[in-house]
């Protein structure tokens, strides 16, 4: 189906081997490796909190899930690449999001 | 300001060079089309099963007690002397439901229609994912085939109802179905696998593989339709298959998700079954509109009154769609804050669904009334879709809800809108698209005949059940006799039973019909309709690879009697604005 | 002019979502996972909000240092991917690979950590008919288990296919594809993990 698709040639795709900071600005490579280095010390973080549980219970599960969001924004904008997709695509991405906090804020509602 | 600019040039089709083998071309094919109409003789088919059901049943309300015609043919453990069994009555209803909804109602409109419609109208050559499109048709033909055998197995088909509420579903010692339930959810687990792929498959399509020129509002409504429904259904779809694996689960596995006794929550199941279900219920419904808004402006000859209107209401159903799935739950005791919120959304649908109402009888408001089978069909939708949305404002209303949950009232409501609108919808579909699709012309004098008596009796059949419900009739009662308060309804009982009997023939004039054109209808020509979009404007049936060379769009969906044109009372969407004749120059 | 044809005036046709259709279909083929996880994962959240005895914290039944070490290897096994698609990308076969390799054989080794994790958990007679919590752990883990098993046959199969040549800096949206869903894969365990193993 060649014909008809619209196809966007992903702009790294002319871009010669080699280094990985060389490309075209925007659609430089993130660092990778940074991007692991920051999911393993916050999932360090999280297993410390979690082991040594200094802090009230409340405090403990806000930071937990505080961390798993931005670990979860981690992969999905550097691994994923939606920090450098066309806007639409991460609309796309992020639109079942609101139902599923809807589903489950609605049906806890039925437990207070 | 009519400014003329004649590029860009179509591009020649990419067509594969060697012929097909009979397998590849008819059987596993990837061709949308063949996709489309194999999903289209699987769901007449079971509308034929469901049909056939649904018979037993009136039978079985009108004269409780009686031998069945036929009856012998049952086995004891269904129907001993041909008196249907309490339980096979259950299995009946629940099968009914399930057959009707899932494998003829919902792939009739989105099987069938998105499959073989998208591509057409969108003007792309094929879906964005052929093989995955064949994928999604062979899961659905085990998923049929599985409903279909739980009959034969032990214990007989679930008989827990279409939704099969926890705990009764999840213990196989209450409903006396073990088996005949797992393989009903292994049914619907496949279904919903093939519904996701096709979904997947039907929003890439129209998002990246549009025409040069379709832009989102020349996109026909039933294209806008079936984008929402599918969206609708990528969405919901894996909620229902993760509340059926739970459920499974509970059967098979010794969990406890459902069962109070261990802590489960049966109410969970509720939640989680209509948040898929309310989204099911719009799956079912909007696509009929999206036909209906297409034949109606194509029999009044004029543009779809309200275009932009038409497409956002269409998109604020859908996400309204999914916020009211509570309000099928009133009865459960649930939060009255929940309750309430969940009143107000479901009364809030009712503001775009009479936008669409209101536009339809707008577009036909002095139009150059044609009343071909297709439009005759889609005006029965108009009127008998009104009766059901009327009736499901009611019920929004928790206080008047609670009082008619569980009767017959939600009956007739369920079949106003799903047998009146959406099977009514499906029907002028196929009289409007067969001839596209098997390149004959349906029978029009059979099909008028045949929308006549459906019609009329459908209203004999579906109108006399509000006021039994109103009266008190429950909604799975198995023995209408011996209640006091029922004593009174029983001649109602055999009219609609009557009626029924003969709803279910006048479907077979359609299957006649149907049969019969397929091989001897007259030769269709490429645009019986004076169709405006781009479907009509290729041979019917259209060849592999649908086009010549790919379509360049010009012009909107619905330009029916434009006052620019003066030979024909229509303009194609890919007619070139250079070579319209102008009325005025 | 009122009423006038909208003619095509020139102006580029629309063109989606301006992404290669492979890429489209991978994220609206997420999203629909995002829902099915959300009713797995939502129904334990409902089933513990709701519970009416007290929920044992999962330290007292889960190990979580062996978790938490699987966590990290499956973290590392998402760089290798991303690493395996830019090499893709620039034309490096070798690395393509080394990387495509790498990522299977790390997927498969959180598999093989999970299998060990289960028959310990079993062992101490902590099965998925003990209580709502064994319900919902083993339906969470274990279909997230499964999609992970899926993820590794696909990437041994382009595994196969870099080591027969198959991805250069033209053809590597198949890589890259498979990439989504293996990083969403990774993204449902950083959820699952801190929701189920740590809170």
């Amino acid at each position: 189906m060649e014909s008809t698709e619209t196809a966007h040639e992903h702009p790294g795709g002319q871009a010669m081997a080699g280094d990985e900071a060389g490309h075209e600005e925007s659609h430089a490579h993130p660092r990778y490796m940074l991007v692991w280095l920051w999911l393993a010390l916050l999932t360090v973080a999280e297993v410390a909190i979690v082991w040594f549980a200094f802090l009230p219970r409340v405090w403990i599960v806000v930071m937990l899930l505080f961390m798993a969001v931005w670990k979860a924004l981690l992969v999905a904008l550097y691994f994923m690449h939606l920090r450098f997709e066309p806007r639409r695509v991460a609309l796309l991405a992020a639109s079942p999001l609101p139902l599923a906090v809807l589903l489950i804020l609605a049906v806890m509602m039925e437990y207070r | 300001m009519a400014t003329i600019v004649a590029e860009p040039t179509g591009r020649p089709v990419v067509r594969e060079p060697h012929e097909l083998s009979f397998i590849r071309k008819y059987i596993f094919s990837s061709d949308h089309k063949v996709i489309g109409i194999q999903f289209l003789f699987l769901s007449l088919f079971f509308l034929l099963a469901g049909g056939l059901l649904a018979m037993m049943i009136r039978w079985q309300l009108a004269w409780p007690g009686q031998p069945m015609p036929l009856g012998s043919l049952f086995p004891e453990t269904m129907a001993p002397d041909g008196i249907m069994l309490p339980e096979f009555y259950n299995s009946l209803v629940t099968m009914h439901g399930t057959f009707m909804i899932f494998f003829a109602v919902m792939l009739l409109l989105v099987g069938v229609f998105a499959n073989y419609l998208i591509p057409l109208q969108i003007g792309a050559p094929d879906m964005a994912f052929p093989r995955i499109n064949m994928a999604s048709f062979w899961v659905a033909v085990p998923a049929g085939l599985i409903a279909l055998a739980s009959f034969l197995v032990e214990g007989g088909a679930a008989g827990a109802g279409w939704t099969s509420y926890a705990p009764l579903s999840a213990m196989p010692e209450a409903s006396g179905v073990s088996l005949g339930q797992q393989m009903w959810i292994v049914s619907l687990v496949l279904l919903g696998l093939s519904s996701i792929l096709g979904s997947t498959n039907y929003i890439t399509t129209v998002i990246n593989m549009r025409a040069p020129g379709m832009t989102w509002m020349r996109l026909p409504l039933t294209v806008w339709a079936l984008f929402i429904t599918a969206i609708l259904a990528l969405l919901s779809m894996p909620v229902l298959t993760g509340a059926m694996i739970m459920l499974l689960f509970d059967q098979t596995i010794g969990t406890h998700f459902f069962l109070p006794a261990e802590g489960g929550q049966p109410l969970l199941w509720q939640h989680l079954f209509w948040f898929f279900g309310h989204p099911e219920v719009y799956i079912l419904i909007l696509p009929a509109m999206g036909f209906t808004s297409e034949i109606l402006a194509n029999g009044s000859r004029k543009p779809v009154f309200g275009y932009h209107a038409m497409v956002g209401a269409l998109v604020s159903i859908a996400v309204l769609g999914f916020m009211v799935w509570g309000h099928h739950m009133f009865q459960s005791g649930m939060n009255p804050l929940l309750a309430t919120s969940f009143m107000v959304s479901t009364m809030v649908i009712a503001v775009p669904s009479a936008i669409k109402t209101f536009n339809w009888m707008g577009t036909m408001w002095r139009g150059n009334l044609h009343f071909h089978t297709p439009m005759l069909f889609a005006i029965g939708f108009v009127m008998l879709f009104v009766i059901g949305g009327l009736s499901g404002i009611f019920m929004a209303s928790a206080p008047f809800d609670i009082f008619i949950h569980d009767t017959y009232f939600i009956v007739a409501h369920i079949h106003y809108v799903l047998f009146g609108g959406a099977l009514f919808g499906i029907f002028a579909a196929i009289y409007y698209w067969f001839p596209k699709m098997f390149g004959r012309m349906m029978n029009e004098k059979l099909g008028k005949v045949h929308f006549a008596l459906t019609f009329l009796f459908f209203n004999l059949v579906f109108f006399p059940m509000h006021t039994q419900g109103l009266a008190g009739m429950m909604r799975r009662l198995y023995q209408t006799t011996g209640y006091e308060h029922l004593e009174g309804l029983q001649w109602t009982h055999v009219l609609i039973t009557i009626s029924a009997f003969g709803l279910f023939l006048s479907g077979m004039l359609f299957a006649v019909n149907f049969a019969w054109s397929l091989f001897r209808g007259p030769k269709a020509p490429a645009n019986p309709w004076n169709a405006t979009t781009l479907e009509w404007q290729t041979p019917s049936p259209p060849m592999h690879g649908n086009w010549e060379e790919v379509p360049v769009v010009y012009h909107g969906p619905h330009e029916y009697s434009h006052p620019d044109v003066a030979d024909k009372d229509w303009l194609a969407q890919n007619e070139r604005p250079d070579v319209v004749s102008p009325a005025r120059p | 002019m009122a009423g006038a044809v909208t003619y095509y005036a020139g102006r580029a046709p629309e063109r989606g979502l301006a992404v290669y259709t492979q890429k489209v279909g991978m994220w609206v083929f997420l999203a629909s996972e995002v829902m099915f996880f959300t009713s797995l994962i939502g129904s334990y959240i409902i089933l513990r909000f709701g519970a009416s005895e007290t929920w044992p914290l999962p330290g007292e039944v889960l190990n979580i240092p062996i978790t938490a070490i699987n966590t990290f290897i499956l973290i590392c096994s998402s760089v290798t991917m991303v690493k395996a698609f830019a090499a893709a990308e620039v034309g490096d076969k070798r690395g393509t690979r080394l990387f495509t390799l790498a990522t299977a054989l790390i997927g498969s080794t959180f598999l093989g950590v999970q299998i060990l994790e289960y028959r310990e958990l079993l062992h101490e007679g902590f099965g998925p008919s003990s209580g709502l919590y064994g319900s919902t752990f083993y339906t969470m883990t274990g279909f997230h288990g499964f999609h992970v098993f899926s993820g590794v046959c696909c990437l041994f199969w382009a595994s196969w296919k870099a080591f027969r040549g198959g991805y250069d800096n033209r053809a590597y949206k198949g890589l890259e594809v498979l990439g989504l869903y293996w990083h969403f894969v990774d993204l449902v365990w950083i959820i699952l993990f801190t929701v189920v193993y740590l809170i």
